[in-house]
């Protein structure tokens, strides 16, 4: 957060906002202590029902979205490091993606990070009946989890996690509710190593030109 | 009056059912909107949920009108010829199958038998198709409890931006 803080200062001026969603299951309770100890000057929310994963069918964080001023996404959901501390474990370089936000900053929809709408329109497909299936079990789960019923919330947030298999905020918060180890079988790093390893179980930012590149209307 | 309710129950069941279950009034739990209502149900079949239109009103705040079942401008008409598939009119009490109407609305739903209870999610009218590229909006608040919506940036280009404390 006082990574985010730094960009925001830097560019607020520039007709920016950063709204940050705390995907929180335990709301204040577990989010709460970060944003207190950040005090950012952005706008920060939470978001118990997991909402804006939902809505914008993300699967893991941090993950970053870019809205112009029309209310029209610019780029889909993207893993969104605003530093280096992970750097060891995702092995992603921050920087990339800072300079890209800035780009887009400046230059608006002449940026080359501006994603054309063909482009947008195939990362963002999002009409699987089982994604939306899974919506609602894990939305049981934590109906189930919050009303102290954990045993009675696990076979629902394993549900979830088995519709959307792509989803990690599924498996983590779930895993962060309960003993993992106990009650999934596994962890999240088990996980990710099944995925191939933290390097990869996340995709990196796509910033080559080719994929922004804004399509020439016609 | 308890009488007649029961009644009303065992007449349900068997214009309904056609001989398939038993019916009985249970009690169940409805979640909707986030929301729960404790309801009486009469479950004749697996994936059905058969509530009174009083409860339909009470759990979900939708109501059934003869234009279709609405919350204040928000209207789904009924299939006229798939009427029986949501609605039952037995002994003057209307009854209302509300997993049969979160399929017309594309709405997922999830069940916990042992609880007996049900999970509706968002509907699509809700979902904000992402096929616009227009992003969805949504109201959340803040750590202090002061709500924001995403759209009160407009006007501005913003970072949306998820994480969590796990």
């Amino acid at each position: 957060m006082p990574g985010w803080q730094a960009i925001y200062q830097q560019l607020k001026d520039k007709n920016f906002e950063i709204v940050s969603v705390a995907q929180d299951t335990n709301g204040v309770k577990d989010a709460g202590p970060w944003i207190g100890a950040a005090n950012p000057a952005y706008t920060a929310l939470i978001d118990e029902k997991h909402l804006v994963s939902k809505l914008y069918n993300m699967v893991n964080v941090p993950t970053g979205v870019w809205i112009d001023e029309h209310g029209k996404i610019v780029r889909p959901n993207e893993v969104a490091f605003v530093d280096d501390r992970f750097k060891n474990f995702s092995g992603l370089d921050s920087a990339p993606y800072l300079n890209a936000l800035k780009d887009w900053i400046e230059k608006g929809d002449k940026s080359i990070y501006a994603m054309s709408e063909e482009h947008l329109r195939e990362k963002l497909s999002v009409n699987d009946p089982y994604i939306i299936l899974a919506t609602a079990e894990f939305g049981l789960g934590e109906h189930l989890y919050k009303t102290g019923h954990l045993n009675e919330a696990i076979p629902h947030f394993k549900n979830a996690q088995q519709l959307n298999p792509k989803s990690w905020n599924y498996k983590r918060q779930a895993y962060a509710l309960s003993d993992a180890k106990r009650d999934y079988g596994t962890t999240f790093m088990d996980e990710v190593e099944k995925a191939g390893g933290s390097k990869v179980y996340y995709p990196p930012p796509d910033l080559t030109p080719n994929a922004t590149t804004k399509a020439k209307k016609p | 009056m308890k009488l007649r309710v029961s009644t009303g129950i065992c007449t349900l069941f068997l214009l309904m059912a056609r001989g398939s279950v038993r019916a009985e009034e249970t009690r169940a739990t409805i979640i909707y909107d986030d929301h729960a209502t404790e309801i009486s149900t009469a479950n004749l079949d697996v994936g059905q949920l058969w509530i009174t239109t009083v409860d339909l009103t009470r759990a979900t705040r939708f109501e059934l009108k003869p234009q279709g079942v609405c919350r204040n401008e928000l209207c789904f008409p009924l299939p006229k010829s798939r009427e029986q598939e949501f609605v039952r009119k037995i002994s003057g009490q209307a009854w209302f199958d509300l997993v049969a109407f979160a399929r017309l609305v594309h709405q997922p739903v999830a069940h916990d038998e042992a609880l007996a209870m049900w999970y509706f999610g968002l509907r699509s009218d809700q979902r904000q198709g992402l096929s616009s590229l227009e992003a969805p909006d949504f109201t959340l608040p803040d750590m202090n409890g002061k709500i924001h919506s995403l759209s009160n940036f407009r006007g501005k280009k913003v970072l949306l931006l998820t994480w969590a404390s796990w």
